[in-house]
């Protein structure tokens, strides 16, 4: 194939080039891509433009998102994946595996000496400071032993290939390296949109080594522990990486905690679960080394587990990867890192490593600083972005400055060749591009030896010339082929069967109480948010009818509705509290308001960024299906400019689609989520708040006594925003009375909708959850929400209709109400103390504030 | 010299604790020079569980934690402290350790021997004592010369923290950095002990934290020493070849039988007395007495 003629490769080439994937420097093809290339042509330009559609469809609708702090887009960024993968063949492959394994090895051997011996260190390997002056050397974490066959569990690395044509490790990442769950989307997703560029190419697949991170995670327990429980531990859905937590939850089957899931008691670790404490054996984390324990490392993390380093220690526990392992992720060990080898393995490094300088050697300091600018600068310790110095692009003052840094503490330095990595096609615009690319591979401990992912995650510069690749600017992911000559098997779906299942936590009493929390607002988030807005479109509906009409008592029925509106939803003063004249004078501005001010309590933007809040914190339980429906609330709400004040029709039609789509994502939870997985706690929520609705409404609505024309309107509105008038017409085939609406509203026994209902349903699902048996008495929310349903059992209509002595008010109503509202949020208290356990925080004994960094 | 010591720290919670896990680092240390008789330590409420063990720095921590509501928690260390600071290398008798300048202890500090591979973490920055500012270190080099002996220099550095900053309890706290110390010249024995450490890794010395207790009794015709109501802190400089040595800039004197040692680190983040992470929603209140007699 001619790359002259091919439409694909306009212009893939600018003056400047460096080593290409695809194309050898006489211009010829790599053969490794030809099939590729070929079945990338088949398809064309216009059919490559509609895949890459359909896969950042996918992405999008599959909610494979990627976090990125401070980003003015927000969080959850859509994750993006170029069609074109990137490809090397096994041949190759071979080679840089073994490289891989060789270094997991080594690191393994160098976190196991730092922490135990410090033969290294001793026998002049290493420099003490290059230890010492890290910041991830945890002197809590010394000598610390470990029962598993290797100290590093996991290892994963940075790689690029440099100028030779060879692949160099650029960076080690070792405590809680990211990108597997991506890899794995990316390649289901490719799968899916484009079977078809895969014709006659045979790609690796991972499968054997997910069974391997399994059977590792299960052989790390602790000894004599047969059927180990495993956690995932995450920082939470405001972590960059927080997809990939709930991916590998799901995926792997375990289930998905944060720090304040857990507990420290009795040297061992436990899950708060809404039974009791559950002894967990192995923490698989994604929390960085310093935040996994504030009573030993960083006093103000909320994110690890007070006194889990003396559980470690008493190898009751097995964190995966060791706390500590952090240290490894240290460019001053990269001068010594061939020096390293030799010690222990006694030989080369198989995987070249970019030319580095530490500068807490004379000679080689005085190198750096005499040819600063041609170099990239790197502090030991960290990796981020803004640690890193592209020294060419420094002027004279920022090199004085920085030289003054290295002066200052030059230990803390190392500097590095600048070197132009290569380049592999992207599909952008209808054509394909060279664009930088890195690999990420992911090494698992297995035996005594590693086992590599085949391929991994290979990211791509933003733009076509950019000098770094990073995910925390965005940016471009690929599927990463490794090819062979002989067949693979395809395979479809990730999941496997060939292990035992080693399921543990299964049922609702090993609920963890954070999901079981976040489940119960959900529901009742959902709840408020259907409500209020079924309230609002009824408002509005009537205000559309009153342009066209005079009716005085339309009109003052719909001051009352106003009114109501405020005191259900809670936003005084809004119609009700002071300047209220001001406000019904123009209720439009007030509707758009409890619409879209998300900062204003009550609400429908605030309630819906409340669901929001902890619906991402539930994610590993949700199913496709539901994002997508979830994923079209989102798109449907960002249309509107918040800022503008939106006509009473344009707004009618945002509330039905908005109730139009609450309502289909209400029935797939139902179908979606077990009831052992914790949906009960949904429904709890959700009828909690519906309940209280229900209350808040009738008390607004009908406790005044109105006259008979009003009255009629009132019952009516009160009928349209329960959804009910129809049933109401259907039951009773009359005009609408308030006798009428209270039985149907209050005291239906068989009717989804009314209190009675409610009630009685709320309290079967409470005696579900699980109750610590003491002699047979109930639990304080088991008595509380019995108290309510007896009181409700006996009313009856008469009673409640009775006016007082004024005939303005219907007391009985009132009291009763009044009273049942108090036992519901008794009822709601009470769960949350008894399962969600949060009342009381975690603080320092003493409040320090150190200024750590 | 013995003496009996008790250290009781107790808090006070507006709204109870229903659970905590606590580290302390109270323990007098066996060391040439200092030996513990008697050690106690008494909590209330009783632990669940409490173990002991030494830290990366040869600290004894004592960790434990209370599983059931409590009100206010109170630690008491009781021990019984023999001190001779005779037996320990005397620095007015090492020609050797007197007179080594700063430039052949810079040398020395080259050296690839267990000892300074050990003691050299005491050059590098540590939490409290990161950053060392341009003026610390041109404070220190006043002092440091080149080519006078590192003892003489750190017995004038001690001196001149002593002259030139005010004892005041009030405008420091733990957290309080050292540059701000060093520019309002007021600060308590800990904000001194690690002036003095920051001057010395300016220069490029080993110097750790020390903390303990110093005898509150004032012998007869002296004036009463300060420090006399909570634990002490000074700081010690390592002179190759010949071993650490203490100074204490808050009294002006080197260490001697009146100071007890609990605890060495880079700084006092490393061996605060008592820390802990609790579980309450309500504020609460510390209380520190030390009390430190002859043993009779």
């Amino acid at each position: 194939m001619t790359t002259e003629s091919n439409i694909l490769f306009q212009n893939y080439f600018l003056e400047e080039r460096g080593y290409d994937e695809l194309l050898k420097d006489n211009m010829s093809i790599n053969p490794n891509w030809e099939m590729l290339l070929e079945n990338l042509t088949k398809l064309g330009s216009e059919e490559l433009i509609t895949r890459q559609n359909q896969i950042n469809w996918l992405m999008d609708e599959n909610g494979v998102t990627y976090n990125v702090y401070n980003d003015p887009k927000g969080l959850h960024r859509t994750w993006d994946l170029n069609i074109v993968p990137f490809i090397v063949h096994q041949k190759e492959w071979q080679t840089i595996e073994k490289g891989i394994i060789q270094r997991a090895e080594i690191l393994n051997l160098v976190l196991k000496d730092i922490y135990g011996k410090q033969e290294l260190i001793k026998n002049g390997i290493i420099p003490h400071e290059v230890v010492f002056a890290h910041r991830g050397f945890l002197r809590q974490c010394d000598q610390i032993q470990y029962n598993t066959t290797k100290n590093l569990l996991i290892h994963s690395a940075d790689l690029s290939r440099g100028p030779d044509g060879r692949m160099w490790v650029v960076n080690d990442r070792t405590q809680a390296p990211s990108g597997m769950g991506y890899a794995l989307e990316n390649r289901a997703a490719l799968h899916r949109v484009s079977p078809d560029i895969l014709k006659g190419i045979n790609v690796k697949q991972s499968t054997g080594f997910f069974q391997d991170f399994s059977q590792m995670l299960i052989n790390s327990a602790p000894s004599n522990v047969v059927n180990p429980n495993i956690v995932i531990l995450t920082p939470g859905p405001h972590n960059e990486t927080y997809f990939e937590h709930a991916y590998m939850s799901s995926f792997l089957g375990y289930p998905l905690v944060q720090g304040n899931d857990l507990v420290v008691r009795n040297g061992k670790v436990w899950m708060k679960s809404l039974k009791e404490l559950k002894q967990v054996d192995v923490i698989l984390r994604r929390v960085d080394d310093v935040y996994m324990d504030p009573l030993e490392l960083r006093e103000d993390s909320y994110l690890g587990i007070a006194g889990l380093l003396d559980v470690i220690r008493q190898q009751n526990v097995t964190v995966v990867n060791p706390i500590g392992s952090g240290v490894l992720e240290n460019s001053g060990l990269i001068p010594f890192m061939n020096n390293i080898s030799n010690y222990f393995l006694n030989e080369d490094l198989i995987l070249p490593q970019i030319a580095s300088w530490w500068c807490g050697q004379t000679k080689e300091r005085n190198h750096v600083l005499e040819n600063l600018s041609n170099f990239v600068v790197k502090r030991i310790d960290r990796s981020n972005r803004e640690s890193i110095y592209f020294c060419e692009f420094l002027n004279k003052e920022q090199l004085n400055n920085l030289k003054r840094n290295i002066l200052a503490n030059p230990y803390n330095f190392v500097a590095q060749e600048k070197i132009s990595f290569s380049t592999a096609p992207d599909f952008v615009n209808g054509k394909l591009e060279p664009r930088k690319v890195a690999c990420r591979t992911f090494a698992i401990a297995k035996k005594d030896t590693y086992s590599v992912m085949p391929g991994g995650l290979v990211r791509v510069a933003a733009e076509r010339e950019n000098l770094r690749v990073s995910n925390q600017r965005g940016g471009i992911s690929k599927d990463f082929w490794v090819i062979t000559d002989q067949q693979e098997r395809m395979i479809q779906n990730y999941s496997w069967d060939t292990t035992p299942q080693n399921k543990t936590i299964s049922d609702i009493n090993d609920l963890p109480s954070h999901t079981a929390e976040n489940l119960f607002w959900s529901g009742r988030y959902l709840g408020r948010a259907l409500i209020t807005s079924r309230l609002l479109r009824m408002s509005l509906n009537r205000m559309s009818a009153l342009q066209y009409s005079n009716n005085k008592t339309e009109a003052e029925s719909l001051t009352y509705i106003f009114e109501a509106i405020t005191t259900i939803t809670h936003t005084l003063p809004g119609f009700v509290g002071k300047g209220k004249e001001a406000v019904l004078a123009n209720p439009l501005k007030e509707l758009n308001s409890l619409i879209f001010d998300e900062t204003r309590m009550g609400s429908l933007a605030q309630t819906l960024m409340s669901f929001t809040n902890s619906y991402y914190s539930l994610r590993n339980l949700w199913s496709k299906d539901m994002w997508r429906v979830f994923d079209g609330i989102k798109k449907l709400w960002n249309k509107y400019d918040k800022t503008q004040e939106y006509s009473v029709s344009t707004l009618i039609k945002l509330q039905d689609n908005i109730i139009t789509r609450l309502i289909a994502f209400m029935g797939l939870i139902e179908e979606s989520i077990l009831v052992d997985q914790g949906l009960l706690l949904y429904f709890i929520g959700l009828q909690t708040e519906q309940a209280s609705l229900t209350i808040a409404k009738c008390r607004a609505l009908i406790v005044v006594k109105h006259d008979e024309q009003l009255e009629y309107e009132i019952l009516e509105a009160l009928l349209t925003s329960h959804e009910s008038l129809n049933i109401y017409r259907y039951s009773y085939r009359s005009y609408l009375s308030i006798e009428n609406v209270i039985n149907l509203l209050v005291l239906d026994k068989k009717y989804a909708r009314s209190l009675t209902y409610q009630l009685a349903r709320i309290q079967k699902d409470i005696n579900q959850l699980p109750h610590s048996q003491t002699n047979g008495e109930l639990s304080e929310c088991q008595s509380v929400i019995a108290e309510a349903n007896t009181i409700i059992q006996g009313l009856n209509t008469g009673m409640l209709i009775a006016l007082n002595e004024d005939n303005t008010l219907r007391e009985n109503l009132e009291d009763v109400l009044s009273k049942l509202s108090d036992l519901l949020h008794k009822t709601s208290l009470s769960i949350s103390d008894t399962y969600f356990n949060h009342s009381y925080q975690q603080t320092q004994l003493v409040n320090q504030n150190f200024p750590l960094q | 010299m013995v003496y009996q010591l008790s250290h009781t720290t107790s808090y006070k919670y507006q709204s109870g604790v229903t659970f905590c896990h606590n580290i302390a680092t109270i323990k007098p240390k066996n060391l040439l020079g200092q030996e513990v008789l008697d050690y106690e330590l008494e909590i209330s409420p009783k632990p669940t569980e409490i173990s002991e063990r030494t830290d990366f720095f040869g600290n004894t921590v004592t960790r434990f934690s209370i599983q059931k509501f409590h009100k206010e928690l109170k630690v008491t260390a009781k021990s019984k402290v023999l001190r001779n600071s005779n037996l320990q290398p005397d620095i007015h008798t090492s020609d050797f350790g007197k007179s080594i300048t700063l430039n052949e202890a810079l040398l020395e500090m080259q050296s690839m021997n267990s000892e300074i591979l050990d003691v050299k973490q005491y050059v590098l920055e540590s939490i409290l004592i990161a950053k060392i500012s341009p003026e610390i270190k041109a404070y220190a080099s006043v002092s440091f010369q080149p080519d006078r002996p590192i003892f003489e220099a750190a017995f004038e550095l001690m001196q001149r923290i002593f002259n030139d900053f005010e004892f005041n309890t009030d405008v420091t706290n733990v957290a309080t950095p050292i540059q701000d110390v060093m520019e309002q010249k007021k600060g308590v024995c800990q904000d001194f002990a690690q002036i003095g450490i920051a001057c010395l890794r300016s220069v490029g010395l080993p110097a750790r934290y020390v903390s303990g207790y110093i005898e509150t009794l004032p012998p007869p015709g002296k004036e009463k020493l300060i420090g006399t109501d909570a634990s002490h802190a000074w700081f010690s400089m390592y002179i190759p070849k010949f071993g650490w040595v203490d100074f204490d800039p808050t009294n002006n004197q080197i260490p001697k039988n009146q100071h007890i040692i609990v605890a060495h680190g880079r700084d006092y983040y490393d061996v605060p007395p008592l820390k802990g992470v609790i579980y309450s929603s309500g504020k609460n209140k510390m209380k520190v007495e030390v009390d430190i007699r002859p043993a009779v």
